[in-house]
């Protein structure tokens, strides 16, 4: 199989993307020709320096931005061209993102924050919130859930972050430096987390990071500078 | 100094350039504001020029002035001074209103004088060179019925000397030759350059007041002591009274300022809203620099030094708006001259603005009025500036609010405020202006703007739960999110409070006062047909009705029943007011005052009887005489001395008004004659219109050209036309108001949501659509509009009793019956509601600026 090539069944397809940003009179490159093939169940660590368009990747990944060019496909769903309203049923039923700085909102309790996304998407409240005991309960942070979310340590926002990523049941988690903002020990409680959520529920990781936490539970890293790919795209 | 201004330049400057939008907006805002506020003080300003320098001109360098309160002085009088030990110069001024005959153009002053003794008292020069001047003065002197003309005055009338002009007077029409035209100066400025000048005995034949004089001006030999003076004014008979020429300048600008203060606060309420978004936007940079002030300090910044820099700010802002403010200023005050003078000539004194005349005392009010008030806004934002610790330079979190302060706290400090309003109603006013009420006005705006985050609060929290059923998660997430921000979104609300508190307020005030005149209107202002002296009005009555037309009147028509009366315009003390000898007995067949104290049954035949008369309720508020006192004045020569029998309302002008017996007048004084009848149809006739007609022309036909007719429907409609004009400008000053509270909402709106770019990010990487994430910031000024505007309703209901029983009562002396215009109310509010979450469509924009994905790269 060749690079440009698209992988049957994979979760994740990438072709020849590009990400142009426009900085003043010139442009600038996030991602320069990426090609990437993820099988469905993968735990993908996605490492490089700042600035090397890991963020920049995810993004595209996420339906938060849309490629200069190429072909990305997720899930089956085609990227590229689609309308506003695509990318966020797209967001609601096939992506959970995990983000460095928790982003929980302050102005809601722990409990609401994990049901957020169900609501959004229209489920109903009252198997969203018994969903989100579930996760709760499963991330050790059933004891919190009225509490509100700007009161909780670095550690436990991560979780409940966490948990709202995988609340309406992803295919793909994207986790964009999840450690960065918390010391070692809680950050090795997160890969841990969301190696068993790989491992039990089946849903794909890519986890971009600057560290080597998560080099143990990866099934394959990939290595990105100046926006391309330093590593074959496809594999397990 | 210097580093303080770099400082200010890198760190403030380039930040308010930088946020261009939000600081426009506030500049805008600010810059209604003071417009609204310059201009009102600049019309009024120039309507008071204008009648000083009248009053001046007119005074002379007399040292005393010698008239008979409510009448004309005997000339005899002025034989008293010709050897007086302290009088020095003498000399009789008589004025009146005359017009062109068979022209449109509207009546002029004519002066009479006494061309030889005036010299020393008045300065008045007639154009060209000299021998023709001369020629001018003299032929004044020996030819009767000449007249020397202003120039703008012969410019409008199309005269040069020597023309023919023919002019109009109460008694008759009489043929004058213009002997010459007046240098613009001194006499011939008086009443906007409109003036013309004749002999004494010219006029006096000419208005019929033989032998009568207006006054007679002094002037005293050097030396002459007080006592002296003192000796000469207890020498004259009682009902002549000896004053300082400035004291009719000094009462009517009195009864001006009054009115100028009304305006100055009712304008200043636009730049009070606009102290809320000063506020708005300072504390919020605070906010949002924290970080950036930590570091300051951190690197030795001193804390006096940012409350300074956050202070200038302020001060710059209003700076600007007081800039930005001139050009729209310049236009506004254009408008508002001709307003404003309307209605000070109807409800105080004659004015006619030719000019407006900047006056530097007045922009420099404004100015300082405006940067002041600018100040005292950034004063509280520009402290938690001063108080940010340097230890927050070292943490990693992006700066939130820390300092959380208790909606629960403002609430108490609101009612504190509250209760400090109530307390300050009850106080008298200090020199005639209700200090206390416009201070107790301050304190309900002020607790209702404390109340606000704790009303957002609650509002936002007792609805949760329904709106998260009716209208899903965008509609519960704004509900937290108002929670969450009411301390600060609070400052915008309490804007919009104060602006539809105001709105509320008058219109209610407005509503329940034209309804009372209306009232008024229709039942004291009755008759079919009103008949006065030709020149009647604009000669404040002086000159009745002569007696032959007085029978001619008497015996005109049986179908009607006649209520003659009789005006005077007096004083007491500084306080003008009317005395109305009225035909009582046919007027409360046809006709009723509005009562207020006394039972109208009981008195209505006791002053039919002239057992006393009834007093206005200005009057009464005014001297403080109640029913059962006594009422003393002088008129014409007669002591009229009687009992108060009740109060009564009435509207007809600012000063009081005291109505008597006709026909007992005559008994018990001396004979009023007429000044003025009205007709009223004796029994309902088939067609009153001919009826009317028929009447009318009658009256035309024999004395059209010495009488002044109009319809009382026509008059009826012509007060309430004037009630309508008066307040066409508190109207406008509503409307910007309301803009700015406005604009507050949406710059409030649109820095909470750029601040909060990275939730609403978050909210749309977790599966958000835009269009929830806009319906969400809807929702958010949906509570800030509702909570705004039922708070400022409530406010307002309670301002409108205030304006209506404290403020009103206390300017003006004249209360209201209190009704609520719902149909406006209910019109307006949900436009006020569209407007204002109008104002959120900029927030919705600025949501949308940051790419998402920029979440992303946040760290």
């Amino acid at each position: 199989m060749s690079f440009a090539e698209p992988c049957p069944g994979a979760i994740v397809c990438a072709r020849n993307l590009t990400r142009l940003f426009r900085l003043g009179a010139g442009t600038v490159t996030g991602l320069d020709g990426v090609d990437l093939d993820i099988d469905p169940g993968a735990f993908v660590v996605l490492k490089g320096p700042s600035g090397s368009g890991k963020s920049t990747l995810l993004s595209l990944l996420a339906g938060l931005d849309t490629a200069s060019s190429g072909e990305l496909t997720v899930a089956g769903e085609r990227l590229t061209g689609r309308r506003p309203a695509d990318l966020t049923r797209f967001r609601r039923e096939v992506v959970g993102m995990v983000f460095q700085s928790f982003n929980l909102l302050p102005t809601l309790n722990v409990l609401e924050n994990v049901c957020l996304p169900a609501l959004l998407a229209g489920r109903d409240e009252g198997a969203a919130r018994r969903k989100a005991e579930e996760l709760l309960e499963r991330l050790g942070l059933a004891g919190r859930a009225r509490h509100p979310a700007d009161r909780l340590s670095g550690g436990e926002m991560q979780r409940v972050a966490i948990a709202r990523a995988v609340i309406n049941g992803p295919a793909l988690v994207l986790a964009d430096e999840p450690t960065g903002n918390l010391d070692s020990k809680n950050g090795e409680a997160v890969i841990e987390l969301l190696a068993r959520l790989n491992r039990e529920d089946g849903v794909t990781v890519l986890l971009a990071t600057h560290s080597d936490l998560a080099d143990g539970v990866a099934s394959r890293t990939l290595r990105i500078r100046d926006g391309r790919l330093i590593a074959p795209p496809c594999g397990a | 100094m210097i580093s303080f201004l770099r400082l200010f330049i890198a760190f403030s400057l380039r930040h308010a350039a930088r946020h261009r939008g939000r600081t426009i907006a506030v500049v805008c805002g600010i810059a209604l504001g003071a417009a609204v506020f310059t201009s009102v003080r600049l019309a009024v300003h120039a309507s008071i020029a204008s009648f000083t320098r009248s009053m001046d001109f007119f005074a002379g360098n007399a040292d005393r002035v010698l008239v008979q309160p409510g009448g004309v002085l005997p000339e005899e009088t002025l034989a008293r001074f010709y050897t007086h030990p302290a009088v020095r110069d003498y000399t009789v001024l008589s004025t009146t209103y005359a017009r062109k005959a068979d022209a449109a153009a509207p009546p002029f002053l004519l002066i009479g004088i006494d061309p030889l003794l005036d010299r020393t008292f008045r300065e008045w020069r007639l154009r060209g060179r000299e021998a023709e001047a001369v020629e001018g003065w003299l032929d004044l002197l020996r030819e009767p019925y000449t007249v020397l003309l202003s120039l703008p005055l012969a410019r409008e009338l199309g005269l040069a000397p020597g023309a023919r002009l023919a002019l109009e007077h109460t008694r008759r029409t009489a043929d004058f030759r213009v002997a010459g035209l007046l240098e613009p100066s001194g006499l011939a400025l008086v009443e906007g350059g409109r003036v013309g000048i004749v002999d004494i005995a010219t006029f006096q034949e000419l208005t019929g007041l033989y032998g009568k004089i207006d006054r007679i001006d002094l002037k005293f030999r050097r030396g002459v002591s007080a006592a002296e003076i003192e000796e000469l004014a207890r020498s004259l008979p009682q009902d002549l009274a000896l004053h300082p020429p400035s004291a009719a300048r000094e009462s009517g600008v009195t009864m001006i300022r009054a009115y100028q203060l009304n305006l100055s606060v009712l304008s200043f309420a636009s730049l009070f809203v606009g102290m809320f978004l000063v506020y708005s936007l300072v504390a919020l940079n605070v906010a949002a620099r924290r970080k950036e002030l930590a570091i300051l300090r951190a690197l030795g910044a001193a804390p006096r030094t940012l409350f300074a820099l956050f202070l200038s700010e302020g001060v710059l802002l209003g700076t600007l708006g007081w800039l930005a403010a001139i050009p729209l200023g310049a236009v506004l005050v254009r408008h508002l001259l001709e307003a404003v003078s309307r209605t000070i000539s109807t409800l105080f004194v004659r004015v006619r603005v030719e000019d407006l005349e900047l006056s530097a005392a007045e922009i420099a009010v404004s100015f300082a009025v405006t940067v002041v008030t600018s100040l005292l806004a950034a004063w509280q934002p520009a402290g938690e500036a001063m108080r940010v610790p340097p230890r927050e330079a070292m943490d990693m979190v992006a700066p939130e609010e820390r300092r959380r302060r208790s909606a629960r706290f403002a609430a108490l400090l609101a009612l504190g405020c509250l209760a400090a309003c109530g307390a300050l109603l009850p106080l008298p006013p200090a020199g005639g202006v209700p200090l206390a009420g416009y201070l107790a006005v301050l304190l309900l705006f002020l607790g209702f703007a404390l109340l606000s985050p704790f009303l957002l609060e609650h509002l936002a929290s007792g609805l949760d739960g329904l709106l998260a059923r009716l209208a899903g998660p965008p509609a519960r997430l704004a509900g937290r999110a108002v929670r969450q921000g009411a301390v600060r979104t609070a400052v915008s609300v309490g804007a919009l409070i104060t602006a539809v508190a105001l709105f509320t307020a008058l219109v209610i005030m407005v509503h329940s006062f034209r309804r009372t005149v209306e009232t008024w209107v229709r039942q004291t202002v009755s008759g079919e047909l009103f008949v006065t002296a030709k020149l009647g009005q604009v000669n404040r009555f002086r000159f009745p009705i002569p007696e032959d037309i007085v029978e001619g009147l008497r015996r005109l028509d049986a179908a009607f029943d006649l209520v003659e009366s009789r005006r005077w315009f007096l004083e007491r003390g500084h306080f003008p007011y009317e005395f109305e000898a009225m035909g009582m007995e046919t007027f409360f067949r046809h006709g009723d005052f509005l009562w207020l104290q006394g039972d109208p049954a009981a008195i209505r035949p006791r002053a039919a009887r002239g057992e006393g008369v009834l007093v206005s309720e200005v009057f009464a508020a005014r001297t403080g005489l109640r029913p059962g006192d006594r009422f003393e004045a002088r008129i014409e020569g007669s002591l009229v001395d009687l009992p108060i029998l009740g109060v009564v309302r009435d509207y007809r002008t600012d000063g009081g008004i005291v109505f008597y017996s006709h026909a007992h007048f005559r008994e018990r004084f001396h004979d009023p004659r007429w000044s003025g009848v009205r007709f009223f149809f004796r029994e309902p006739p088939a067609d009153p219109e001919a009826e009317l007609s028929r009447l009318r022309r009658a009256i035309l036909e024999r004395w059209g050209d010495r009488l002044d007719l109009v319809g009382g429907r026509e008059l009826r409609e012509a007060v309430l036309r004037i009630f309508d004009e008066t307040f066409a400008v508190t109207t406008v000053l509503l409307l910007i108001a309301l803009a700015v509270a406005a604009l507050g909402i949406a710059t409030t709106l649109t820095v909470l949501v750029l601040e909060r770019s990275r939730q609403l990010n978050t909210i749309l990487a977790v599966g958000g659509s835009p269009r929830q994430i806009r319906s969400m910031i809807f929702w958010e000024a949906a509570f800030l509009v509702v909570t705004g505007e039922g708070a400022g309703l409530a406010c307002g209901v309670l301002l409108s009793g205030m304006l209506i029983e404290v403020i009103n009562r206390q300017s003006f002396g004249w209360t209201f019956l209190y009704t609520v215009d719902w149909p406006s109310l209910g019109l307006s509010l949900p436009l006020i509601f569209g407007a204002a979450l109008g104002a959120a469509l900029p927030a919705v924009r600025a949501a949308f600026r940051q790419p998402p994905a920029a979440l992303l790269r946040q760290r």
